[in-house]
């Protein structure tokens, strides 16, 4: 028994959304370009959208049947849905928008305000808020709704980029602190990297690709199809302090970080684009980089973009290089070579204290 | 130094008015609530029904409440078996200055109601509120500034109701007259100083409750 099964049928503005899949994921990212059936599947979920035909399970327990003429509405399904427009109540201050959701459990509202950090802002009015503080207040009104499922549309996509880089890692510690399934939409592959242990691709309405984000998302298929910049997402605890940078240990090597807030023994993640990872065949002397990483390429790609994946200790890295290089170097399956990677290209994403 | 007649005139005029505003205000919104969020059968001939007072004339709406009251009348004493004294009484003039607000306060309060989106109703259901929850915490706080100039704009009809509330209820000084009857009775018998009077203080009542109305918004929306 999956914990989410969903087959359904819904014709939309410019094309039928047919959408069928099933997963175990805590955490599922659903992938794709504006307009591809994201946010229909979404409310569809939610129960918001009507679906021409279909079922959707969730824990066995079923939302909907079109063929039996069942369909729970949206109050039953116990959805914490966070919308792309938020719908926060303009005349409720931050924390009556919060307690609209009825926790029967107060702790869980003080823990919302708590891992969200939003205590300090109250009393304030919603109107007062900047985009970051209102996606937490919204965020936090969710999980209040003790929700068996919660549905994110682009949490970080009505913010410009700093901002973003600030949400995340309230994301992903929702997701850690909080036990409860999600899905996210987005059309940000790191966001979907970042949070998510599934991910589904879907464009004009269906899903072309689906698996590990770092394999789907990397994929040439669905790089081709978008704005896509591929970054890969690193994880491991802090090892190390120093004034200015930490350690992240990746399992076997460890990866030198700007320090940014992080604390020792956090559990962090270090995005590193695809294209800011140089491979060397030997050693590299008196180099500028301080990360000099042992790896072992596991896969290669040729074509106009080639690049190869290499295990970086516990990790797997893509790496972008041209077909030249590919040649020159004579990288195949099973080499061993070094990853050579900038303090200042790791960009640190989650930072559990101190935002 | 104003005479007892303006004075009585001005008293009844709120009297009546503020009577009319209050006997329309449920149903005038709950109306209006209708026309904005839901969809019935027969829907479009309710509409234009209810908004007939806003297209005829005042004094045809009179003489259908006055054929609908008199003694033998489908709403008379005769059918009721009891007098419900409406004609010729102040009460009287409540219910004809009513009719005349009702399609004002309905359409008002519609435009109100249509002013919230529709999705923050959809979330506060989909948050586990109830019907009446929605209603109670969402839509009617969101659509109160837009209820509240409703109120104010079928009060100001009310105030200025003339030709359905002379037929219903007359124009007898210190029992029926209004301030827009009493400015026609005060021409008729050639008292222009009197009309004057009635006319600036119908003026000075309008600007009161439009103001009123003005600040009333003006101070929830910066609250």
């Amino acid at each position: 028994m999956s914990l989410l099964r969903v087959e359904i049928e819904a014709a939309l503005e410019h094309f039928a959304l047919s959408v069928a899949f099933a997963s175990d994921a805590r955490a599922l990212g659903l992938f794709g370009p504006s307009g591809s059936g994201k946010t229909s599947v979404l409310e569809a979920l939610a129960g918001w959208r009507g679906v021409a035909r279909g079922r959707i399970e969730i824990a066995g327990e079923t939302w909907l049947d079109s063929e039996r003429g069942l369909c729970v509405p949206p109050a039953r399904r116990g959805v914490g849905y966070v919308p792309q427009d938020l719908l926060l109540f303009p005349h409720l201050d931050v924390e009556h928008n919060v307690r609209f959701a009825g926790a029967r459990d107060p702790r869980l509202v003080e823990r919302a305000f708590e891992v969200l950090e939003i205590g300090a802002l109250r009393r304030r009015a919603i109107a007062t808020l900047s985009g970051g503080e209102k996606q937490r207040v919204a965020l936090a009104r969710a999980l209040c709704a003790e929700p068996r499922l919660l549905l994110l549309d682009e949490p970080l996509g009505a913010l410009d980029r700093p901002l973003r880089r600030r949400i995340l890692p309230y994301l992903i510690r929702v997701r850690a602190e909080f036990d409860v399934p999600l899905v996210i939409v987005s059309h940000d592959p790191t966001e979907i990297a970042a949070a998510c242990e599934h991910v589904l691709v879907l464009h004009e309405g269906r899903v072309v690709a689906q698996g590990a984000p770092n394999e789907v998302l990397a994929s040439r298929e669905v790089r081709g199809s978008g704005e896509i910049e591929f970054e890969n997402i690193l994880r491991g605890p802090v090892v190390e302090l120093s004034d200015s940078t930490a350690r992240v240990e990746l399992g076997g090597v460890t990866l030198e970080v700007p320090r940014g807030a992080l604390a020792l023994g956090e559990e962090t993640l270090v995005a590193v684009r695809a294209d800011d990872v140089l491979v060397a065949t030997s050693r590299p002397l008196g180099l500028s980089a301080r990360n000099v990483l042992a790896a072992r390429i596991v896969r290669v790609e040729l074509g106009a973009e080639a690049r190869v994946l290499a295990r970086v200790g516990a990790q797997a890295v893509w790496i972008d290089l041209t077909e030249g290089a590919l040649r020159e170097l004579e990288l195949r399956e099973g080499r061993e070579v070094f990853a050579v990677i900038k303090t200042r290209a790791c960009r640190v994403l989650s930072s559990a204290k101190g935002r | 130094m104003l005479d007892s007649a303006v004075v009585d005139a001005v008293r009844l005029s709120l009297l009546i008015a503020a009577s009319a505003t209050a006997l329309v205000a449920v149903p005038g919104v709950a109306f209006g609530y209708l026309l904005a969020r839901r969809e019935f059968f027969g829907r479009s001939v309710v509409e234009a029904l209810a908004a007939l007072p806003l297209y005829c004339p005042p004094t045809a709406v009179g003489f259908v409440l006055l054929a609908l009251l008199r003694r033998d009348g489908p709403l008379g004493a005769d059918t009721l078996g009891f007098d419900p004294d409406l004609l010729l009484t102040w009460r009287g003039a409540v219910l004809a200055s009513a009719c005349m607000s009702f399609p004002l306060v309905a359409r008002t309060a519609r435009v109100a109601f249509e002013g919230v989106p529709a999705r923050l109703e959809t979330m506060a259901a989909s948050l586990g509120a109830s019907r009446v929850q929605v209603l109670w915490r969402v839509t009617l706080p969101l659509a109160r500034g837009g209820l509240v100039a409703a109120l104010l704009v079928g009060f100001s009809r009310a105030l200025g109701e003339f030709g359905a509330t002379v037929i219903v209820a007359g124009n007898i000084p210190g029992r029926t007259q209004t301030l827009a009857t009493g400015i026609y009775d005060a021409l008729q018998v050639g008292r222009g100083e009197r009309a004057l009077q009635l006319a600036a203080l119908s003026v000075l009542l309008g600007f009161g409750a439009v103001w009123t109305s003005e600040w009333l918004i003006s101070r929830r929306r910066r609250a």
